[in-house]
């Protein structure tokens, strides 16, 4: 034998993989957050699907130019495949206010992929913030301080100064709370023009209404039961950070009901309009599951779920538009925190010396 | 034989992880073939987990098939000593890189005269022999465990700790290897008599048979452990648990402290293919020269071989009318832990459980390595619960201390979260590197 001649390729082991790759998995999920955008387009009408293509157009636009100058230069690609900022590009659209003008969503969208995908994992090889959310913060915050404009919902602020009307800690029902039935004629409007439905005869219920079909708020809320059945799907299917999910629904729901018990009027009411609202729903599946930015240990999962389902809680008390969103994005900057407190104890080990 | 539908079709694993086995299927109900000794063949002087034997023949010299021709008893009993696997005459001593720890050592090239295979040690009457008779023909037949640890038999059974349980490790998780199944179908009945021996040796009543094989599936077998009162437990389709520390969990429910052995906790495994040497050792005087195994690649898919210690894999590949050319790499071992080897000249030695070929068509799944999504899958599937992700970030960054809070010594190799990244991302070599950054820091 000579010593030194190599016929084969060396390879470390393993030598099997279990075939589902990254790639697959983005197109996958891509596929399932169209049924939610359909549903939305069905619901709110074609100004839901220019948004969400806006969104995506900007996003594909930004991504292609990248790639080409990649290509030239002779680099690797950052994305071999358009499935992630498809992905990308998919959470902004559904991220949006219907009421918010297109060039505020293309904003975000520009925001996401340049700054916050592209920018946020070439300098920290890393996300650290989810990039639609954070994006998202960053652009309506920015309008919303801006004093000099004028504060009608087309100009995608995060605060409104009608909505400091409502006040939605009073005890009683909150049915009768200060412009929540404003709000909620919003949300349940008669028809789905899209169909040529006009004109519903069956009155729905707030509750109903925030469940079924909203045709006011974030565009990926539009249907919080076409999102509960996509997302349960979704996570059961491509392995979402499940726990984050469970304990955000879990807490969001044990505190409307407390605060309902406290306050009085409809548990099941308070439960629909903090679960349900806006997209409050849309974001529990996915976008506080995005991996990099959440925590990876089981328990550090459950602490973000329940931590992020108080702050979003209190900040739609106090009617920040996008609470939940807002709250994601602190989150994300606690995560390498909590991934160090929530190791779990290996086998062989007693608890004591579990914690990393 | 049984039919198609008895056998278990994939494992499940910790957070639903699917793992497919069909190619072990194939090969289940594949008799061995006897695969016929080599022009040369080349010995390992060290196939155990111990240290390196020393020659005990110097070139020109005849040697008998089985006949002793490494050893070291001064290292300590971790030592175990080689045998020729065929009659003939030393035709070199010489230093070749070491296919496992990858270093250049010593191997005895043998010429073989013929295929003669007498044993060469007397047999023992297992009832009339003492237990130290049985121990010294352990180590001196060169028995090791079988199942890829090379961990030396004589040691485990010798055990002087309270133990209350021998368990039997027939679990075969590796997804394309089935020859400790064939085995349990063509020599149940030694191998029976091999576990009654380690019982008597470890001295103690309570003997577990743990399998994944479904009742049924190996019916004379299950036959004989019913005849000889030993306990089947069915242990549930999954990969990880065949590892020794997990089968313990899985069967006794106890958990084997971190760096320690299952003796700690009463308990001692021994593969089932170790159970069929040590009465080959007892019964017939046979050295562990020879040992099944199985090759699977998609070119000539699953075949259980009956294979000598120190054949070259080419010759093997031969031997079943394929040319070794037109492999692009091979593994030597299971598809999901051997490692590979550079080319075809490398020997089957003792811890060889299979050779998994792939041909040039198939390219790796890890070749398009990609950024991490921290998707979590790695620590999920994990079956001792550490996070193989933050290890490759603390190696990365060669933080030892956090690669010690991470527990990265605990990693037993398993290769799961490398299966299951969706990023193709090869983490098991981190984790190896940790645990040698890790052991080094200690030193």
């Amino acid at each position: 034998m000579k010593k030194e001649e190599s016929t084969y390729k060396m390879e470390k082991p393993p030598h099997l993989h279990i075939g589902l790759h990254k790639n697959e998995l983005m197109w996958k999920t891509f596929l399932m957050m169209c049924i939610i955008a359909l549903a939305s387009v069905i619901i709110m009408g074609l100004e839901a699907l220019i948004h969400i293509l806006v969104a995506i157009g900007t996003v594909l636009i930004v991504n292609s130019s990248i790639y080409s100058y990649q290509v030239w230069k002779g680099k690797e690609p950052t994305y071999e495949s358009p499935a992630s900022p498809l992905v990308a590009g998919m959470i902004v659209g559904l991220a949006m206010p219907i009421a918010g003008p297109y060039e505020v969503t293309a904003g975000v969208a520009l925001l996401t992929i340049l700054v916050f995908k592209y920018g946020q994992g070439r300098y920290f090889k890393r996300k650290y913030l989810n990039p639609a959310a954070t994006s998202k913060v960053l652009l309506l915050g920015l309008l919303s301080i801006m004093f000099f404009l004028e504060d009608p919902l087309d100009t995608g602020m995060l605060f409104h100064t009608h909505h400091y009307d409502w006040f939605i800690i009073e005890f009683g029902s909150l049915a009768n709370a200060d412009g929540f039935k404003e709000a909620v004629g919003f949300f349940s409007r008669d028809s789905i023009s899209i169909l040529g439905i006009y004109n519903v005869e069956v009155e729905l219920t707030a509750a109903q209404g925030l469940l079924l079909w909203q045709t006011h708020g974030w565009i990926g809320g539009a249907s919080s039961v076409v999102v509960l059945i996509v997302g349960t799907v979704s996570a059961y299917w491509l392995r979402f950070k499940w726990r984050i999910i469970a304990s955000m629904l879990t807490t969001m729901t044990v505190i409307s009901v407390a605060t309902g018990l406290y306050l009085g009027g409809d548990p099941i009411l308070r439960i629909a309009f903090h679960v349900f609202t806006g997209s409050v729903i849309f974001l529990m599946f996915f976008m506080a599951t995005e991996p990099q930015s959440t925590p990876m240990p089981e328990r550090s999962q459950y602490i973000f779920g329940m931590t992020l389902a108080i702050l979003t809680f209190v900040l739609q008390l106090l009617n920040v538009l996008g609470g939940s969103v807002i709250a994601l994005v602190i989150l994300n900057m606690a995560t390498p925190y909590l991934d160090k407190i929530g190791i779990k104890t290996p086998y062989g080990h007693k608890e004591s010396d579990g914690g990393a | 034989m049984p039919k198609k539908d008895e056998h278990i079709h994939h494992f499940k694993e910790e957070g639903g992880f699917e793992m497919d086995i069909s190619m072990k299927k194939g090969s289940i109900d594949d008799p061995f073939t006897e695969v016929p000794p080599a022009d040369k063949m080349i010995v390992f002087l060290r196939q155990h987990i111990g240290k390196e034997t020393k020659p005990l023949v110097e070139e020109g010299a005849s040697v008998k098939y089985g006949q002793k021709i490494g050893d070291n008893q001064d290292a300590g009993p971790m030592v175990v000593p080689v045998h020729s696997p065929v009659n003939g005459t030393v035709e070199e001593i010489k230093k070749i890189k070491h296919p496992i720890s990858m270093e250049q050592e010593k191997a005895v090239i043998i010429k073989t005269e013929d295929e003669g295979k007498e044993p060469y040690y007397n047999p023992i009457d297992p009832d009339k022999a003492s237990r130290k008779e049985l121990l010294d023909r352990m180590r001196e037949g060169g028995i090791v465990g079988l199942g890829g640890a090379s961990f030396p038999t004589h040691v485990k059974l010798s055990e002087e700790r309270d133990i209350s349980h021998l368990i039997i490790n027939a679990k075969e998780s590796d997804p394309n290897l089935a020859c400790d199944v064939r085995l349990m179908m063509e020599k149940g009945e030694d191998m029976i008599k091999g576990i009654k021996l380690m019982a008597k040796m470890l001295q103690v009543n309570n003997i577990v048979f743990a399998t994944r094989t479904k009742k049924g599936e190996v019916p004379k077998f299950e036959r004989f452990l019913e005849r000889n009162d030993i306990n089947i437990t069915r242990i549930r389709p999954n990969y990880s648990v065949g590892s020794e520390r997990l089968l313990v969990k899985e069967v006794l429910d106890r958990e084997v402290p971190s760096g320690e052995f299952p003796p700690a906790v009463g308990a001692v495994v021994h593969n089932v293919a170790t159970a069929y040497a040590v009465s080959e050792a007892v019964i017939r005087g046979e050295s562990l020269v020879s040992r099944g195994l199985t090759l699977y690649s998609k070119k000539t898919g699953g075949r259980n071989l009956w294979v000598r210690m120190g054949t070259p894999v080419s010759h093997v590949l031969q031997n079943l009318g394929t040319s070794p050319e037109i492999f692009d790499r091979i593994a030597i071992g299971s598809i999901m832990m051997g490692p590979t080897i550079p080319n075809p000249s490398y020997p089957i030695m003792k811890a060889t459980s299979g050779i998994t070929a792939f041909t040039h068509s198939e390219s790796s799944p890890y070749e398009k390595q990609k950024a991490c999504i921290r998707c979590g899958y790695c620590n999920t599937v994990c079956p001792v619960d550490i996070y193989p992700q933050m290890i490759m970030e603390a190696e990365k960054k060669n933080n030892i201390d956090r690669l010690k809070k991470l527990h990265v010594e605990d990693c037993i190799d398993c290769g799961l979260c490398s299966y299951v990244c969706p990023s193709d991302i090869k983490l098991t070599p981190y984790l190896r590197r940790g645990q040698s950054k890790v052991k080094k820091s200690k030193d």
